[in-house]
Order: structure tokens, then sequence, then C-alpha cells
């Protein structure tokens, strides 16, 4: 809000600088962010910036009150102007059909009001706080709004249907063209002002174009009334429409200022307008009234919430400036009234808060907590989290943030959005899902960087995933780790040759972690995922259970993302993994005999894969056993078209003692027996 | 063999040991490989070594000679040999012959990823707190109206809602939600006071994306619950981590603000160069009615909470000007950091 320094010197003394009062204003609550000379005018600007809570310093009354209390000034606070017994207008009268809406109805009737010209200080102060000078009945409107915080409005009468104003619901299919030109469909909750014919004002946002006032204009009805916040509030938002006004009505007018605007208003039509007459007030409805006008407050406790060493007198101070009638109760309580204007105010903590900021917080100590921490636990998913993410990034890959939110792009949605959550009101019409995955933020991370010219793109990231049952009706957010590897692994050195990534690495990036983690066992099972290559594509189960996938994004996926080269994909969650997992880490005995390595190598056919053999000898050699690691893998040459040579490296290791080549002679002529036997296996 | 030596005098048996060391020391300064040292070692020490056929003439000698001739002829044996040993080390210390080294070569390093500017700043943030004793906590994203509005005291219909755009889930009643304040009900809901916690996580505005705003972003939310907290606790423990976070010299000014669920309720700004005041988050004294709703009871109990939002604290540290370069993820702004 706009505040001419010129304008508040009608209500408080400003001591200069403007900076200095600026500054203590903000220190106070009322945020100024700038102040300037006004262009061309002996004035100031004050530019603030109010919270929804203060609709009383939507005005230059409130403003200079503010100003009287952090600067402990006297306020020259303005007085109801001395109202002549007027006579009541002929025929004018005042329906007001609901109550709730509109609690509070007031209006005059003025007859021959003369076009004359808007004086200067009023123009003045209303181009310093933006508003533009329409004609002097309007001015004088606006002035009152920007003086008192009271909207008003004033409809040219000699353009209303009949002599009843009625406040009233819209009615069904009803329509309204008002003062922008614009016309505007109602709803039932809309509150609008009628004349005995149709809507000529919606209540408290905008008035009609057909009853509006202008140069002709001789004759008008002058409306002043409190309009409940909700219904202001929700017509605004719905038409999208919204004034200085409905700003004001939906933070809630001063009750009290619906009689004092409409006053002053008159006053200053009187005195500019010289209308041939003005009438008495018509009114309808009860203003309302604060549920607690008075609050009593402790000192100590003030102290206790604040600490701060603030003494019974001090609070008396503080609170009697800023308009809270308020005296000594006992030695250690405080009676409070509270103004009508500051319903904001409806407990003791809010007055805490009045005193403290006045007080000032830069007066208030800075101390520290005496008391010891409840507890030094460390939450144990957090503690994974941070064990995955250096372990990743040790592992080679860049942590991404990625939005939550995804489109459709690339999605089968309905099969593969089918257990996602939908977001209604999307701020960007395509993020309208909510994750139930990674790998299309990750497409999109590998396309902008493949774009331009990343070699190596490994990413992860550790973030909630969202899923919707919809049996259930329910909602599942869970804390997964996402890992996608394109492009290079190594780029070609002096010392090494270049090598892309495989699905290997990521397995292994996986399996290394797993087992860091705590993994006693980690198996890998072939399933089918619409997005990745089948087959090929593996469930992760830790310990029994099932925690994740991983697999290589389909090439009509990665089309989508302009991404041509491979991109092996896993994601895991964490909650899983962290029931599935040990935390403790317990000694094993560190063997005492020799191993002995044999190597086993076999001839099958491409068809069989490695890993049943690796879990083939695992379990022929259980006891003896105790690993089993694929070392080389060979086609062609000797080997027929359609064969594989795989050879293994197998330890075998005895607890008990030293193991002689003819202790484990037998056991691995066996083993590879079963195997020959089993998968019409032959040595190479 | 051993009485054929008798013929030599003890007299030209002692001299010619200084000569013998003499030779051997002489020999032994050639010797520049390990194949030339075994030749040596075998000269004089093999089994028809020169120092081995001195021995041979003890055999001959009696008495008084023997003794005397038999030190020093042992002597010279200890003396090549330990010299022997020290050469020997010398080759073993170095490498064997290869091509030539140049070590200005480009090093080869390890290929290691890096941890989000955005993960590093809350990691930062919550072992600050961790010191001061409180505990990370994190709390869902997807809300309901009574954990991210009526809980923290924002009533339906009320204008500081606006300030709280939200996003809706087409399934369910349900909200994301646009603070971590929600994380506050939630932990009071769970545990019994005295609390410590910090939460940080993700919340989402229906915002236009610019340069410093973003549809989401992260949040870090402090609350501490004890039966004594004061406004001049949260004062003292804010400029703490401040100062822990932006350095010792760190300026702060405590402004009055407005949240419906603090009460009194401040921002807190820094003082940055030559931009002034920045306004860098929020805070206040846990308002009655949030301790009401979450079943604390407000009368015994007081508390502060404050929230800050995570991205505007990284790009103050690492004077990042535009959010949108958290979101895009281009590797070249991700590998600056650590």
């Amino acid at each position: 809000m706009k505040v001419s320094a010129n304008w508040l010197k009608d209500f408080v003394t400003l001591n200069p600088p403007f900076e200095k009062i600026a500054e203590d204003l903000t220190l106070a609550g009322l945020e100024v962010k700038k102040v300037e000379p006004v262009p061309g005018q002996k004035d100031h600007l004050f530019e603030i910036e109010i919270t929804s809570n203060r609709p009383d310093w939507l005005s230059h009354i409130g403003v200079a009150r503010e100003i009287a209390a952090a600067q402990n000034l006297s306020f020259k606070a303005p007085e109801m102007p001395k109202v002549p017994n007027r006579p009541m207008p002929q025929g004018w009268k005042i329906n007001l059909k609901d109550q709730e809406a509109c609690p509070y109805y007031t209006g005059v009737y003025i007859e021959g009001v003369q076009n004359l010209a808007t004086p200067d200080f009023m123009k003045d102060r209303l181009a310093a706080c933006g508003i533009r000078s329409i004609s002097l009945i309007v001015d004088i409107t606006n002035y009152v709004l920007l003086e008192t915080g009271q909207p008003l409005h004033a409809f040219d009468a000699d353009l209303l249907s009949g002599q009843e104003i009625q406040v009233r619901r819209a009615k069904a299919e009803e329509k309204f063209t008002a003062i922008n030109g614009q016309a505007y469909p109602l709803a039932s909750h809309d509150l609008v002002i009628g004349d005995s014919e149709k809507a000529v004002a919606l209540a408290g946002v905008m008035g009609g174009k057909d009853t509006e006032v202008s140069a002709r204009t001789r004759n008008i009805f002058l409306e002043s009334a409190f309009f409940h916040p909700r219904f202001v509030r929700h017509t605004s938002r719905r038409l999208n429409l919204s004034s200085d006004s409905s700003y004001r009505f939906e933070r809630r007018v001063d009750p009290e200022g619906v009689d004092y605007g409409r006053e002053r208003a008159i006053a200053l039509i009187e005195k500019y307008a010289k209308p041939r007459f003005i009438s008495a007030v018509v009114k309808a409805g009860q203003k309302p009234v604060l549920a607690k006008p008075v609050i009593h407050l402790s000192v100590q406790e003030t102290v206790k919430k604040l600490g701060a060493p603030l003494k019974q007198h001090q609070i008396l101070s503080i609170l009697n400036r800023l308009g809270f009638d308020s005296k000594q109760d006992s030695a250690e309580s405080v009676k409070v009234h509270i103004p009508s204007f500051r319903a904001d105010v409806t407990e003791p903590v809010d007055l805490i808060e009045e005193v403290a900021r006045i007080y000032g917080f830069e007066n208030i100590p800075e101390t520290l907590p005496v008391r010891a921490p409840a507890g030094v636990s460390q939450s144990p998913l957090y503690r994974l989290e941070e064990d995955a993410r250096n372990y990743c990034a040790a592992a080679g890959c860049y942590e991404t943030v990625t939005f939550s939110l995804i489109s459709t792009h690339g999605l089968d949605a309905e099969k593969e959005l089918a257990q996602a959550v939908g977001v209604n009101n999307p701020q960007n019409q395509e993020l309208s899902w909510m994750r139930p995955f990674f790998w299309p933020s990750f497409c999109q991370v590998i396309q902008k960087n493949l774009s331009w010219g990343a070699q190596r793109i490994p990413v992860f990231e550790i973030a909630n995933l969202y899923h919707w049952n919809a049996a259930k009706k329910s909602i599942t957010e869970q804390r997964w780790l996402g890992i996608a590897l394109a492009g290079k692994f190594r780029e070609k050195s002096w010392l090494d040759s270049e090598r892309n990534y495989s699905f290997y690495d990521l397995k292994g990036i996986l399996s290394g972690w797993l087992e860091h983690a705590g993994a006693e066992e980690v198996c890998f099972r072939e399933i089918e995922k619409s997005f990745l290559i089948n087959p090929g594509a593996e469930t992760i189960t830790v310990n029994g259970e099932v925690c994740g996938y991983v697999g290589e994004i389909h090439p009509r996926k990665l089309k989508h993302w302009d991404v041509n080269v491979p991109v092996y994909f896993a994601e895991v969650c964490l909650e899983n993994v962290l029931t599935a997992v040990s935390q403790k880490r317990i000694f094993a005995e560190i063997p005492k005999y020799p191993s002995i390595t044999r190597d086993l190598s076999v001839t099958v056919a491409d068809s069989v894969n490695s890993g049943v053999i690796e879990e083939e000898i695992k379990k022929l050699g259980k006891g003896i056993v105790t690993h089993v690691e694929l070392f080389d893998l060979f086609r062609g040459g000797r080997v027929p078209k359609g064969y594989k040579n795989l050879a293994y490296r197998v330890i075998y290791q005895s607890l008990e003692k030293t193991l002689l080549s003819e202790d484990i002679q037998k056991v691995h002529s066996g083993i590879a027996a079963r195997i020959v036997e089993k998968y019409q296996a032959s040595f190479q | 063999m051993g009485q054929a030596g008798s013929g030599l005098s003890l007299f030209s048996l002692m001299t010619s040991i200084p000569e013998i060391e003499k030779e051997a020391q002489k020999e032994l300064g050639l010797v520049k490989t390990a194949q030339d040292l075994e030749a040596f070692r075998v000269a004089y020490l093999g089994k028809k070594g020169r120092i081995t056929g001195l021995m041979e003439h003890l055999k001959g000698l009696d008495g008084e000679a023997k003794k005397q001739f038999g030190i020093e002829v042992n002597r010279l044996k200890q003396s090549v040999q330990e010299a022997i040993q020290s050469k020997k080390e010398t080759f073993e210390d170095s490498l064997p012959a290869r091509e030539v080294f140049d070590p200005t070569l480009a090093p080869v390093l390890p290929q290691t990823g890096k941890i989000h500017p955005i993960t590093q700043t809350i990691q930062e943030i919550v072992r600050i707190f961790d010191r001061l004793g409180f505990e990370m906590v994190q709390g869902p994203e997807i809300e309901t109206e009574f954990y991210n509005f009526t809980a923290l005291n924002i009533p339906l219909d009320h204008p500081s809602r606006d300030g709280f755009d939200t996003f809706y889930t087409k399934q369910g009643q349900h909200l994301l939600r646009s603070q971590t304040s929600t994380v506050q009900i939630r932990v009071m809901q769970q545990r019994k006071p005295p609390l410590r916690v910090i939460a940080p996580g993700r919340v989402y505005r229906p915002d236009a994306v610019d340069a410093s705003h973003s549809f989401m972003f992260h949040q870090i939310e402090g609350l501490m619950v004890d039966e004594d907290v004061t406004f001049s606790d949260l004062k003292g423990v804010l400029h703490l981590f401040l100062k822990e976070l932006f350095g010792s010299d760190t300026k702060l000014r405590f402004r009055p603000h407005y949240f419906p669920f603090t009460e009194p309720s401040m921002e807190v700004d820094i003082r940055w160069g030559k931009k002034g005041w920045l306004e860098i988050l929020g805070a206040g004294t846990v308002h009655p009615n949030v301790f009401k709703q979450a079943g604390y009871d407000s009368k015994r109990l007081q508390g502060f909470a404050f929230g800050l939002g995570i991205e505007r604290m990284a790009m103050l540290r690492h004077q990042i000007p535009d959010i949108r370069h958290f979101y895009d993820n281009d590797l070249r702004f991700l590998r600056q950091f650590s």
C-alpha cells in the first residue's frame, strides 16, 4: 500500500528523516519497502507491505496510529463529525435479506450534487497513492477509503429502478456488468446489491456499469456497509475480480468505520460538491461486535513467554498507545478493552505479541535453552539415506533434484499411471502427476546433458515416490533411491581404454551398496516392466524382501526424449531395505587355514544364464565353497556358434583344517559332473 | 690342499688381507646391477672365492699365528659381507630397469560423483542443529487440509490462506503440503514433550517459475517444545545457527511479522553486503491453538518454531543467480559443489 506523508500529518507529527520512520515501522512489523519523494509534490511516499492479519493498517489513520505508538508520539484521533438532524429521505428504504453476508448496511440519499473540480490537495494525495482522479464524488469515496479504510459506493440515484435497495443473494442465471465493462455470470453464493429490477453492485467487490456516477449525475445514493469477509472473498476469487474495496472487506473492515467513513464522506461532499439536500441515514442490520471485547493479560505470563524483563507500566503504556484502552487490574494483571478495529486480537497471546513488537524485538535478550535435549537418537531411515547417497556419489553418480510432478510425456498413461496420484490444479498443465517412478525424470536429465555433449551421465536421486491404492483408497508415499547410468563408464585415457556403462555396473553399485547397508543376501529375479527391455529386467530382493528392480529402459521409451544411448535404471525402496537389513555388524571368525582356488570352465548353450550355474556351484559346494565368481566369458574360436564358455573361480575354505588337493578334488569333480549333466555342458 | 698353502709365510698372508680388502672395495664400487653384485660375491665369498681361499690357509697354521690370522680374515669376511648386504639394499630400494618415466602424465582420477547442493545445504543445517540436540524427522508431502491448514491455526476461507496457494490431488481429500510446518503437528501427535526436531523436505506451491520462484522447492522446519522455552531462546538459537552457517560476523535483524501458527511471529533478515537486509527465515513462538490442535497442554507448554527456504540459503552461500539451476541438473552445474 502507498501511504502519503502529508496525509499522515493530519493525524500524527512526522519527525524527519523519513528513513527513520520507515525503519521504526519496519521493526514494529509494518514493513516499509521503500520511502521516496513524490515527483512534483512536496510529499513523501511510503510503500508498505501489510500482513493479512492487520486490515486496520490499510488506511492512513491506521498507519498514523502505528507511527504514534512506535515513536511514542501523540495520535490525533479523528473525531466523528457532528451529525445534524437530517430529514428522512422520501421513499428510500433498505431491504436486507441476508444478515449473515451483510450484518450492517447504511446509506444516504444526496440530491443536487454539483460536478465541481476535485480540490488540489485531494487530487495530489490520491495521485501520490496511485489513484487517478475521475470525478469529485468518486474521488471523495476513494479518498475516504484510503484515509479510513472504509470502502464506500455511490450509485447514480436517477439510474436506479425504484427506491428500494435490496441486499440479497444473486438469482439463478443472473448476470451483472461491472464498472470495468466486464459481464459476470453470478452464482447463488454471491451477495449483490439490487434495485427493483436487477443487480446494481457485487457487494463489496465492484459497482455496476448501469448505475455508475458520471459527470451528469445530480443525485446519488451513498452506500457504506459491513460485508462479511467470507462472502466478498468467495465472489472475488471465483470471478477473479478484486478491488481496493474487496481487498479490505475480505480482511474485515472496522464496524465503527462504517458510520465514520460515511459521515467523513458526507462532510467532504457537503463542502466540495455543494449538494442541495442530504438525507438522514437509512440503515439495516447491526454492527458486528467482538466476541471478547475485554481480555485480561498477565504480566508474569508476558515475561515468561518473551524472556524479557517487562514491567506492568511498560505494558500499559504500549497497549494504550496502540489504541487498546488498558488499566491495571491487579498487581499482576492488566485489563484490556479491544477496539472495534482489532478483531485480530482474541486472546492474551495476541496482546503479548503487541507488547513485544512495540517494546522492540531487538530489545528482547538472546538466550539459549537451559534444559538438556530429550534424546540424541538419529532416524535410522535418514542414516540409511545418507549412506546410500555417499555410496552412490563415491561410485561415480551425481545426485539430482528433479520435480516430483511429471507429465504424461513418453508414458502410457492408462497403464503406467494407473496407480499414480494426480494433481487437480497443476501450475503447468503438463505436470499433473505425482511420480510413481523416477525414470521419466532421469530421461529428461540425460537428454539435457547429452545435448551439451556430456559423455558420462550417471545420476541418482533420493526422494519420495507416490502410489494410489484404489482398493484401499489410500496414498502410499515412501522414500526411494533411483539410479540411472548412461553413456561411458570411462572415457579413453592415456592409460585405460574407454568402456560404456553396462547393466552389470548398475547391479554392481546396487549389490555393493546393499552389502554395505547390511544385506546378507541380495537376489535378482526376472520380472517384466512395460518401460524396460524384457526379458532382462529383474527384481531386487534383500534377505527375502522385494525392495526394487533394475533393468534397461526400452528404446521405444527413450526416443521420446531423443536419448539414443542405452540407459540402465534401478529404483529401490529405502524403507523396505531398512526393514530387510540388519543394523548390527557381528564379527565373523577370520579363517586360520589357507583356502584353495580352483577354476571351473564350462561351455553351455547361450540360453543358459550364468547366474544359474553360479547358484548351482554354490548349492553343490555348500559348506566348503565360500566364493564363486565368473572371471571369463568367451564366445567364438573353438566354442561352437550358439554356445559360450564360462570360467568360474571357485574358492574352497575350511574353518577346521588346511584343505589338501585330495580333500576338494572329489567335490570339485562332482560339481563339474553335475553341471555337465544338468545343463548339457561340456568342458573346454 | 690345506698343507699345500703352508708354504706361504704368515707375513705374506697378513699383508694380503688389506690388499684384498682394498681391491674388494674398488670392485664393489663399480658394481651397478644385482647380477654384477652376485658375481662379486662369488668372486670373494664363493666356494672358490678369494676370501674363502684365504680361510683355507688357517688349517696350515698353529697357535698364535692361527689365532692372529683367524681374527683378521674373519674381520675381512664380515666387512665384505656387510658391504655386499648394504649394496644389495640399494638395489632393492629401486625398481628393475624400465622405460623413461614421465611423472607429469595426466593423473588418473577416480570417477566420483557429487551430492546435490540442495542436499549439501540441508546436511549442513541438519548438522548444526544436531549439535544443538535437534533430531531430524520427516513427514509426508501429500497431506490433508488438517495438517497443512487447520491444525496450524489457518481457518478455511481466511485471507491468510492466500499466501499458501495449494495443489490439490485428484484422489482423496489430499493436497501437496505448501510448507514443512505440517511436520510440527505430526511430531507432536506422535511424541510427548519435550521436543527438539528439525524437518527438511519438499514443498509445493502453484507459483509461476522464474529466477527466484519454483512450484516445488525445499524448506526446513524447526520445532522446540518444553515448559520454559522463551522467545529470547528462539532469538539465541537462530543467531547461533545463522552465525554458524554464514560466518561469525553475521548481522541479523528480527522483524515482527505474521504467521497464523506462531505468535509473536517474526522474519529474520541478514545483512548482505550491498544488497542490504535480506529476509532469510520466518519464526515465532508456537501459537496456543497449534498446541491445542496437536493435543498438547497449551497452558503448561511453550515452544518455538522456525522455517526457512533451502534454495534461498544455497543461492546465497554459493552465489547462484537462478533457482532453475537446481532442477536442471546440468552436470556442469552439479560438479561445482562439494
